[in-house]
């Protein structure tokens, strides 16, 4: 869960890269996603991802990426090990596990500097359907209230006596229940009653509704979206043709 | 009973929401918490249980420091009723949401079965005994989540917002409940923003603001200290307004505001 709120909840922040057009930060983290599928080798990831942590710096965000890092690097370990069992090839194994990290570090950069109002934006730039819009925007919305909401759970059930670190494996998933059924709970009547309200301030009333912010890429906007290309162009070149698969 | 010693607490994003607060309530007192949203009130009934611990400070629950001991040991002595009802009710029937602390305290099922129909009947659940707590309505949630706490008979009772969506009648039978608890020898903290509901109880009243205690004092006095209540933006009970309005006439019936104590008293 901490994963999840470090790495993936937007908390509000003023850095440049903040202020960018939204679409500009997705194009930057798509890139950098396909960088990482790219990566022929350990030390080439090395660098890709030092290319990710001079935008986390960029966006002050590094402390927040760094943790995300720290936390994945578990689920990594797991990848490291399976794959290890699986092919015995040490460098292979080695590269997936870190590029998992890698993955989830470019993603991770978009969400924690784009709000939702930016993101659903962004999916209207794409033409997709409202609806679907408004769907994934509220969810991404609701997860640090969901979180929050987990939390007051767990606190009331401790007091009254729930134990949740205690028992063998069996134990501890039963302990869940507890958590899990007032959460479910809770997000039901919660998207019940937002439906109600929503209609009840007339959405979906209109086919087009209007927009309060229209975005418009400024300069900087573009100067980035350009720079952002060719470093991209430049590093899939020479992954592919100038540098060597193997550290000489 | 209950000892805080120069408590500060920091959440996660900054909010101070205790600020250097020393407190002591004895075994047997009756406290209420009063002060406007975001004072403090439920950060401060969390330390008690141990869900939070100080960032600086001591919390000593009978003796007990509360960051030397777990929220499952400290809830025997102590039962909170938390603000939202839907944030822990899950069973299957109303009477099994009851026995869960029950159960988790190890009592033995004769006595389950005894506390539970106690419990049932005291805030008059009996009928749904057997239905789903999810479809009960909103102040039933309520009453039966004090209900809950109740079952296992803590030694402090600590009820966060008990009034919220109960009618007239509900208020003051769970008036009459609280009490009931100070009369049996518990130590019940109220926190709450209906001070008409509390005024007749006559506690002890603690005023908080921005995670700092105001006033501390019982609350046929300080209800009448309006600056207090001004600055915690805490209603004046309308009994202490008329009689101070009372006493301000020039045929003054009452010579001191204060007598509006042997009033509080003597209107029980
Ligand atoms: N989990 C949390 N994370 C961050 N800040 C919090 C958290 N819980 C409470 N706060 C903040 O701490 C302060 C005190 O909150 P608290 O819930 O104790 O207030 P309260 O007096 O119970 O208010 P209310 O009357 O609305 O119930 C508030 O400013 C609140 O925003
Ligand atoms: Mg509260």
């Amino acid at each position: 869960m901490m994963w999840l709120s470090g790495g993936f909840v937007f908390r509000r922040g003023t850095s440049v890269y903040h202020r960018l057009d939204p679409r500009v930060k997705l194009l930057i983290s798509l890139l950098m996603f396909s960088v990482t599928l790219m990566v022929q080798a350990l030390y080439q990831l090395a660098m890709v991802i030092s290319v990710m942590v001079a935008v986390a710096a960029v966006a002050t965000v590094l402390r927040r990426v760094a943790r995300t890092m720290l936390l994945t690097a578990s689920f990594s370990g797991f990848i490291f090990a399976i794959n290890l069992l699986a092919t015995g090839n040490l460098a292979s194994s080695a590269l997936y596990a870190v590029r998992f990290v890698a993955i989830v570090v470019s993603t991770s950069l978009f969400f924690i500097t784009t709000s939702p109002d930016e993101l659903e934006q962004v999916m209207k730039t794409f033409r997709l359907p409202r609806d679907v819009v408004f769907a994934f925007v509220t969810a991404v919305r609701f997860i640090p209230v969901m979180m929050l909401d987990t939390l007051q759970i767990m606190d009331a059930q401790k007091s009254r006596g729930l134990e949740l670190e205690k028992g063998n494996l069996l134990k501890r998933v039963r302990n869940m229940v507890p958590i899990l059924i007032p959460l479910v709970v809770n997000s039901v009547i919660r998207s019940g009653e937002l439906a109600e309200a929503m209609e009840s301030r007339a959405y979906g009333a209109v086919p087009k509704p209007t927009s309060l912010v229209k975005y418009r890429a400024r300069p900087v906007d573009k100067a980035v979206t350009v720079l952002a290309i060719l470093l991209f162009a430049l590093t899939a070149y020479s992954f592919y043709f100038l540098l060597p698969a193997h550290f000489p | 009973m209950i000892e805080f010693k120069d408590v500060t607490f920091v959440h996660q994003n900054g909010v101070r929401a205790l600020d250097s607060v020393s407190l002591e309530v004895g075994k047997g007192e009756t406290v209420a918490v009063v002060g406007e949203n975001g004072a403090g009130k439920t950060t401060l009934v969390k330390h008690v249980t141990g869900l939070l611990k100080p960032k600086s400070g001591k919390v000593l629950v009978d003796g007990v420091d509360t960051r030397e001991t777990s929220t499952a040991q400290l809830s025997r002595k102590v039962g909170v009723a938390f603000q939202n009802p839907d944030h822990q009710l899950f069973s299957e029937s109303v009477e099994k949401e009851m026995a869960f602390a029950l159960r988790n305290f190890g009592f033995p099922p004769e006595l389950v079965e005894k506390r539970v129909s106690w419990g049932l009947e005291l805030f008059g659940l009996e009928e749904y005994r057997e239905s789903s707590p999810l479809v009960l309505s909103g102040g039933e949630k309520k009453r039966l989540t004090l209900a809950c706490i109740l079952a296992w008979d803590p030694e402090v009772i600590i009820l966060d917002e008990p009034t919220v969506g109960q009618d007239a009648i509900q208020k003051e039978k769970l008036a009459g409940t609280i009490r009931l608890l100070t009369s049996t020898g518990k130590t019940v903290v109220v926190v709450s923003h209906d001070i008409e509901f509390l005024w007749p109880i006559q506690p002890r009243v603690i005023v908080m603001k921005g995670g700092r205690i105001l006033g501390d004092g019982m609350a046929a006095e300080l209800m009448l200290r309006k600056d207090v209540l001004d600055s915690a933006r805490v209603a004046q009970p309308q009994l202490v307004t008329f009689f101070e309005g009372l006493s301000r006439r020039p045929k003054a019936t009452f010579a001191d505001p204060l007598e509006v104590r042997r009033w509080a008293g003597g209107n029980r």
